[in-house]
């Protein structure tokens, strides 16, 4: 994958990737779709879709008050809930749904298993975690606790939001990448001298989609759990 | 893929657009069609939940309640029949008592009532009797003599006699 072609488009003066754009629209729809068909006929008895989609929601909300203080969870929870979807379903999207164009070029793949994505999100994180310290500290106490435990400590913190901001993207940029790199590799060796492999590289192939599930959703739940904690960081003053 | 990470080849920042704007978009989806309503649904289970069980301790209690006043009001109608048992026992035994006092008296006079009308009956008997007696003896004298007498002196000469013997008769 490394040397293919990457489709790209202008439009506004930016450029957009077509692999990303289409994945992203898929993982959109999809989890519209996810969520309108659960959460039709909601009652006070839950049923099967309600069912799923309140677990769901205990789930992330779980996640977040893993670390974040218990008042504010509640002003989390949405944001949490769309991340760990959007991310589960990126991560998942590519193992089973693989589209190129004839010039080889992918269209559909994992949206997370491309940098630009996961560090937007991650981004994303470091700013609502900067935004969420300043709306509960104040700016000043908010940017005092860079200068914790002792002023000279402020270079280390500046670096290390930054390091934030780049293990928590490219984190799960790596694992999706490699798991799609490698399915493809193993489809490669699959395809090579016919049908010995074939029946060899299966298997495996298989094997390796279902690994690739279970770290996609282990991924998601990092990513989320991880934002959480920087955003926990910044919501208490430091001693 | 990992080519348009080096220095000097163009990032596609659209995409960081894309997904935000995307991000942003699914959120509030999200919010509109389902966290809202989830979660006010899940909050009103909650709170109905805690009603519940807070109305059952309510009704729990309320049901002691209710079985302890049950229970004192039953005594209290027991210890009340008892109490009406008794009192009609006494009446009775007050109405019994007073029923055949009633009884002996009325007859004790009706007793002496009878015996005072037969000595009355008697005495009536006994004096007319006297008086036919006396009667008949004077026409019989009279016829006898065949004279004519002084009824009234005849008649207290026989009326003497006539004592005499009735005095006689009783003892």
């Amino acid at each position: 994958m490394n040397g293919d072609p990457v489709s790209t488009f202008q439009f506004l003066g930016l450029t957009f990737s077509t692999a990303n754009v289409v994945s992203g629209l898929v993982v959109f729809v999809l989890m519209v779709a996810v969520i309108f068909f659960t959460s039709r006929k909601l009652a006070m008895k839950p049923t099967k879709g309600q069912n799923f989609l309140e677990w769901l929601i205990d789930f992330t909300n779980g996640i977040l008050k893993g670390s974040i203080p218990a008042g504010d969870v509640g002003k989390f929870g949405l944001w949490g809930f769309t991340l760990f979807l959007f991310l589960f379903l990126s991560n998942e999207l590519g193992l089973f749904i693989q589209v190129a164009t004839r010039g080889g070029a992918t269209i559909v793949r994992s949206p997370t298993s491309d940098p630009m994505t996961t560090l937007t999100f991650s981004l994303m994180t470091m700013m609502i975690a900067q935004f969420a310290g300043v709306w509960k500290l104040g700016y000043k106490r908010h940017f005092t606790n860079y200068l914790k435990p002792f002023v000279f400590w402020l270079p280390i913190s500046i670096f290390e939001e930054f390091t934030n901001f780049l293990t928590l993207g490219l984190r799960i940029f790596g694992v999706i990448f490699s798991g799609e790199m490698l399915l493809g590799v193993i489809w490669d060796l699959a395809a090579s001298h016919g049908i010995a492999t074939m029946i060899v590289a299966v298997p495996i192939e298989m094997a390796w989609q279902g690994f690739s599930a279970f770290l996609g959703a282990i991924q998601a739940f990092v990513f989320v759990t991880l934002s959480s904690v920087y955003i926990s960081q910044k919501l208490e003053v430091e001693e | 893929m990992l080519s348009h990470l080096v220095i000097g080849q163009s990032l596609y920042f659209g995409d960081s657009l894309f997904y935000i704007v995307t991000f942003l978009l699914l959120m509030w989806i999200i919010k509109v069609v389902a966290w809202g309503p989830v979660t006010k649904m899940m909050q009103e289970r909650a709170d109905k939940i805690s009603n519940d069980i807070d109305s059952a301790e309510k009704s729990r209690n309320d049901a002691a309640d209710l079985v302890q006043k049950r229970q004192a009001a039953l005594a209290n109608s027991r210890s009340e029949a008892q109490t009406i048992v008794n009192d009609a026992k006494t009446n009775g035994q007050q109405q019994r008592e007073q029923i055949v006092n009633q009884a002996q008296a009325d007859v004790q006079t009706m007793k002496q009532n009878a015996q005072k009308d037969i000595e009355q009956e008697r005495q009536d008997a006994l004096s007319n009797a006297r008086n036919d007696v006396a009667d008949l003896s004077i026409e019989i004298a009279s016829k006898i003599i065949q004279r004519e007498l002084k009824g009234d002196d005849q008649k207290a000469l026989i009326d003497s006699y006539i004592e005499g013997l009735g005095k006689q008769h009783e003892s």
